[in-house]
C-alpha cells in the first residue's frame, strides 16, 4: 500500500449496536482503524433484522443495513453475561485505545465495565458512552432508537404539513446525525491523549448532539418566540421553494429559487414572460409575500413536464432543481456512480454485495473499503490468538464454555 | 483538545457548522468574510425580526467559538494577507463551487505549495467532480438528490423536508470528522491533504442504507406520514395521544419483542386487549417484516388496539410509563417543550453567551458531548462583522494602524 491509512495506529473496542454507534466506527474503520466489534448471538443486533436485504430476502446475514454499518470491522462474538466473557473483554480493554459503548448506564455498571472499572485496568483509556439522553439526569435510562430521540428533540413535529399530523423525518433520524459527533469526539480525544497522555470519558447524548441541527429554530423560538411549525417545503428565506408535481404518478420535482437571477431564469424556462415582468415577484422579499401564487404558477408548468428533462433544463440555466429520486433510481445516479459511492464486498453465500463507500475523500490517503461482509463471529480466532495472544488451549476452553457466543 | 491548532474558515452558509465543531473542540477558528460580512448574515430569522448582519440567527447558530475578520481575497493586498495567514494555519475550510478558489489563486495546489502541512477541507453540494459537480443547489435540492426527501411525508402529497434545513448540516458535521482523520494522519507524515466532502453523499446516510436498494436487489421503500411502507407492510411510528402525538416502537422479532411484550402487558392492564393478544409470540410476529403477508390483517388489528390505548393517555403519562416500564415511547415535543426539558436542565445543557452589543446573554444549545477531562467551553459568541480585524492585522500580523486604515479605505478589509 502506497500510503499507510490515516488511522492505522488506532485500536477501538466497539460495544455499540444498531445504527448511530456502528456508523461512527465504520467511518474510522474506512480510514484504517482496527475496530473490534463485539456482538452476542443471544441477542441479535436489531439492524440484522432490518432491510434493505440482499435480494429482498430477510435473514440474519442478509441485512444490507448491517453490512453497511459494519464494513471493515473485526467481528467477535462474546457473552458478556458470563464472567469469562467479561475477562476477555477486559483483556481487549488493555489492548484498545478507545472503548465505545451504547448500553444504558446501569448495564455497564452492572457488568463492572463502567469508566472507573476500565480505567483501573487501562489508566489512559478513552471511553465513549453514547445513549439517547446521556449518562445522567431523570431520563438517563431512557432506551430506544433514533426515532424516539427525533421525537423528543423536535424533529418529528417539524416535518410535514401544517394541516396534517406530523409526518416526521424518515426512520431513526438522530441515528444519522449522532455519528458525525461521535467520531469527532473520538478523534479529538485521541489528539488530546497524544499530547497529554490522558484518556477520558465522553458522555455523548444523541439528543443533545442532534439539537445542533436545529440551532437556528431553537434560537428563533427562544428569542422571537416563534413556535416553529412544520411548513411543508416552505422556506423562511426563499420563494418559490417547493416540491412540485411532475408528469407521471407520484413523481416530483424540487425547485428552490434563491436569487432574483434564478427567478428570471425559471420564468424563461417556463416561458412565462408575464411572470418575469410581474412586479409582485421582482425581489426575494417580494416573492416571500406571494408563496401561494408562486406555488400554483410553478406547479401549473411542472405537472406537464418529464422530471428529468425539467431538471436538466433548469440546471442548464442555473436554477436549483432536482428530480426527487426514489431509492431504486439512486442506485444508478450518475453522480453517485462517478463518485464511487457504491462498493462491493464479498459474501460467503452470495458472491458480492454492495455497501456505501466512504462518504468523503482524502486526496493522499483515500479510504479502503473492501474485504468480506461482517458475519457474526468471523474473526474470533484472529482476535483471541493474534490480538490477545491467547493459547490454543485457552481458546478451546472458552469455546467449550460457550463464552464465544 | 484542539487548542494548538488554527482553522481558517472561508465557508459560505453551506459549511459554517464544520468550523464551529472544531471551535467547540478548542481550535482557534478565524472566520474570514468578504468586506461587509458574509452573505450568510443576510439569512433569517433575525433577532427580534430586525434584519441586520450582526443579528442573523442563522449566523449565530453556526459561528460560536470563532473570531471574525473581513478580507477581500480578490485584491492583491487581500491575497497577500491571506497567504500570510495560510502559512501558519493548520486547517483551511471552504465551501465554494469547485474551481472558484483556484481562480482566486487559492486552489488546493496553491495552498499546498504555501503550506504543505495544511489540511484543506472543501464542502460542496455534490463533491469536487462528477456530472453534477456544478449543479445549482440548496438544502431542498440536496435532500431530493440524496434520498431522504422521497422517504418523508404523507403518501397522498408531495414529499417534504424537515422545516429547519438539514443537508449542509450533515455535510459540515461530517467535514469535521474528515478534517480530524486527515489531521491524525498528519501527525505521522507531517503532510496535509485535500478533503473533498459531498453534501449529497453525507446526506445519503439519512436513508438508513435504503440507498442500497438497487444494488442489493431490494424493493422500493415508500414514504408514509408517521411511518414507513416496506412492500405491503405499513409500519407505524407516530401515534395520537390525548394531548398531541407520540412515537411508539410497536415492533417485533428477536431484538424488539421484549419491548412490545412490556407494552402489551400495560395495554392489557388498562383493559384495551384480551390476554391472548397480550401473550402473542412477539418474536414470531417479526415474520411480518420478513414477507409474511398473512400477518398484515393481524398487524392492522393490533394497531387499532394500540391506537385506542395511546389516545387515552397524555404524552407525559406515556413518557413516564416508558421510563418505568422500559417501553419504546417518546412524546413528539415542540421546540418550546424541548427548551423546557427537565432532562436537559438537569444536565446543564443550555449555555448562556454574553452578547455585549445587545447588553444581554443569549442561550445556545450546549456542548455536543461531555468530556470528563477536556470539556467543551463556549468561549466566544459569534463575531460581529470585522470584530477581530485589529486584533489580527495589528496585534498579530504587525500591520500599523495607518496600514489598516489604508486597507479599509481601499475596501480590502
Amino acid at each position: 500500500m502506497a500510503n499507510t491509512l490515516p488511522l492505522a495506529d488506532v485500536k477501538i473496542l466497539d460495544l455499540m449496536w444498531a445504527i448511530a454507534g456502528p456508523a461512527s466506527t465504520r467511518m474510522l474503520a474506512d480510514y484504517g482503524a482496527t475496530v473490534v466489534r463485539v456482538e452476542s448471538s443471544r441477542r441479535f443486533d436489531a439492524t440484522r433484522t432490518v432491510g434493505p436485504f440482499y435480494q429482498g430476502k430477510p435473514g440474519g446475514e442478509n441485512s444490507g443495513l448491517f453490512f453497511n454499518m459494519n464494513a471493515g470491522k473485526t467481528m467477535l462474538t462474546l457473552d458478556l453475561a458470563k464472567a469469562e466473557g467479561r475477562a476477555v473483554l477486559l483483556d481487549l480493554v488493555r489492548w484498545a485505545d478507545v472503548v465505545t459503548e451504547a448500553f444504558s448506564p446501569k448495564a455497564m455498571r452492572g457488568w463492572g465495565l463502567d469508566y472507573e472499572s476500565l480505567r483501573a485496568v487501562k489508566p489512559d483509556i478513552i471511553m465513549l458512552s453514547t445513549c439517547l439522553m446521556g449518562q445522567t439526569g431523570p431520563m438517563a435510562q431512557f432506551a430506544g432508537f433514533g426515532n424516539l430521540a427525533a421525537a423528543i428533540v423536535g424533529f418529528t413535529n417539524l416535518a410535514g404539513w401544517p394541516d396534517r399530523p406530523p409526518a416526521g423525518p424518515f426512520g431513526a433520524y438522530t441515528d444519522y446525525i449522532a455519528p458525525w459527533f461521535n467520531a469527532s469526539a473520538i478523534l479529538a480525544a485521541l489528539e488530546y491523549k497524544r499530547r497529554t497522555g490522558q484518556g477520558q470519558h465522553i458522555d455523548l447524548s444523541q439528543a443533545e448532539a442532534s439539537l445542533h441541527f436545529l440551532s437556528t429554530g431553537l434560537l428563533d423560538n427562544e428569542i422571537n418566540e416563534r413556535p416553529q411549525l412544520r411548513t411543508g417545503n416552505r422556506d423562511l428565506n426563499y420563494a418559490p421553494h417547493g416540491v412540485y408535481p411532475a408528469a407521471g404518478a407520484d413523481r416530483w420535482l424540487a425547485i428552490a429559487v434563491t436569487t432574483d437571477e434564478q427567478w428570471q431564469a425559471l420564468c424563461s424556462v417556463m416561458d412565462r414572460a408575464d411572470a418575469a415582468r410581474d412586479q409582485r415577484f421582482a425581489t426575494r422579499a417580494d416573492r416571500l409575500a406571494y408563496q401561494d401564487e408562486l406555488d400554483d404558477l410553478v406547479a401549473s408548468w411542472t405537472k406537464e413536464q418529464d422530471l428529468f428533462q425539467a431538471e436538466s433544463a433548469l440546471q442548464a440555466r442555473g436554477v436549483p432543481a432536482s428530480a426527487v429520486r426514489n431509492l431504486l433510481e439512486l442506485g444508478d445516479d450518475p453522480q453517485l456512480r462517478a463518485r464511487g459511492h457504491f462498493v462491493e464486498l464479498t459474501h460467503p453465500k452470495y458472491g458480492t454485495v454492495a455497501v456505501e463507500g466512504s462518504r468523503f475523500r482524502l486526496s493522499r490517503t483515500p479510504a479502503q473499503v473492501g474485504g468480506s461482509v461482517a458475519t457474526m463471529g468471523r474473526d474470533n480466532q484472529h482476535v483471541l490468538e493474534t490480538l490477545l495472544g491467547y493459547s490454543e488451549e485457552r481458546i478451546t476452553e472458552l469455546t467449550a464454555a460457550g463464552v464465544l457466543e | 483538545m484542539l487548542s494548538p491548532y488554527r482553522v481558517l474558515d472561508l465557508t459560505t452558509e453551506r459549511g459554517l457548522l464544520c468550523g464551529q465543531v472544531l471551535g467547540d473542540l478548542g481550535a482557534d477558528v478565524i472566520k474570514i468574510e468578504p468586506p461587509g460580512g458574509s452573505p450568510a448574515r443576510q439569512l433569517g430569522p433575525f433577532y427580534h425580526d430586525q434584519p441586520h448582519p450582526d443579528r442573523s440567527l442563522y449566523w449565530w447558530a453556526h459561528n460560536r467559538n470563532k473570531r471574525g475578520i473581513t478580507l477581500d481575497i480578490h485584491t492583491p493586498e487581500g491575497a497577500a494577507l491571506l497567504k500570510r495567514l495560510v502559512a501558519s494555519a493548520h486547517f483551511f475550510i471552504e465551501s465554494e463551487n469547485p474551481g472558484v478558489l483556484a481562480e482566486a489563486g487559492f486552489g488546493y495546489a496553491d495552498l499546498a505549495a504555501m503550506n504543505p502541512a495544511l489540511v484543506v477541507v472543501s464542502i460542496t453540494p455534490f463533491g469536487q467532480d462528477g456530472p453534477k459537480a456544478h449543479y445549482a443547489e440548496s438544502d431542498l435540492i440536496i435532500l431530493a438528490a440524496s434520498g431522504p426527501l422521497v422517504l418523508t411525508g404523507d403518501d397522498d402529497r408531495a414529499p417534504v423536508r424537515v422545516s429547519v434545513p438539514q443537508g449542509y448540516a450533515h455535510a459540515s458535521a461530517q467535514a469535521a470528522v474528515a478534517a480530524l482523520v486527515a489531521h491524525h494522519e498528519r501527525q505521522r507524515s507531517g503532510r496535509g491533504q485535500h478533503v473533498d466532502v459531498s453534501a449529497q453523499q453525507a446526506t445519503a446516510q439519512a436513508t438508513q442504507s435504503g440507498i442500497l436498494a438497487a444494488p442489493l436487489g431490494e424493493r422500493e421503500f415508500l414514504r408514509l406520514a408517521g411511518g414507513v411502507k416496506m412492500g405491503p407492510v405499513v409500519v407505524r411510528l407516530v401515534w395520537p395521544a390525548k394531548d398531541g402525538y407520540v412515537s411508539i416502537g410497536f415492533l417485533f422479532g428477536s431484538a424488539m419483542a421484549h419491548f412490545t411484550r412490556r407494552l402489551m402487558e400495560w395495554v392489557h392492564e388498562e383493559g384495551f386487549c384480551d390476554a391472548a393478544t397480550r401473550d402473542k409470540d412477539w418474536v414470531a410476529m417479526g415474520a411480518l417484516f420478513f414477507g409474511a403477508p398473512e400477518m398484515i390483517a393481524e398487524y392492522e388489528r393490533l394497531c387499532t388496539i394500540v391506537e385506542s390505548f395511546s389516545r387515552s393517555k397524555t404524552k407525559d403519562e406515556l413518557l413516564q410509563a416508558a421510563l418505568q416500564r422500559g417501553l419504546l415511547i417518546a412524546p413528539l415535543l415542540t421546540l418550546d417543550e424541548v427548551r423546557a426539558s427537565e432532562q436537559l436542565a438537569a444536565r446543564d445543557y443550555w449555555q448562556a453567551l454574553e452578547h455585549p452589543e445587545l447588553g444581554h446573554a443569549v442561550r445556545y444549545p450546549g456542548p455536543f458531548g461531555k468530556f470528563s477531562v477536556s470539556p467543551i467551553r463556549y468561549r466566544r459568541r459569534p463575531p460581529t462583522v470585522g470584530e477581530h480585524n485589529r486584533e489580527m492585522y495589528v496585534d498579530e500580523l504587525g500591520l500599523t494602524e495607518a496600514q489598516v486604515s489604508e486597507l479599509q479605505r481601499k475596501g480590502v478589509v
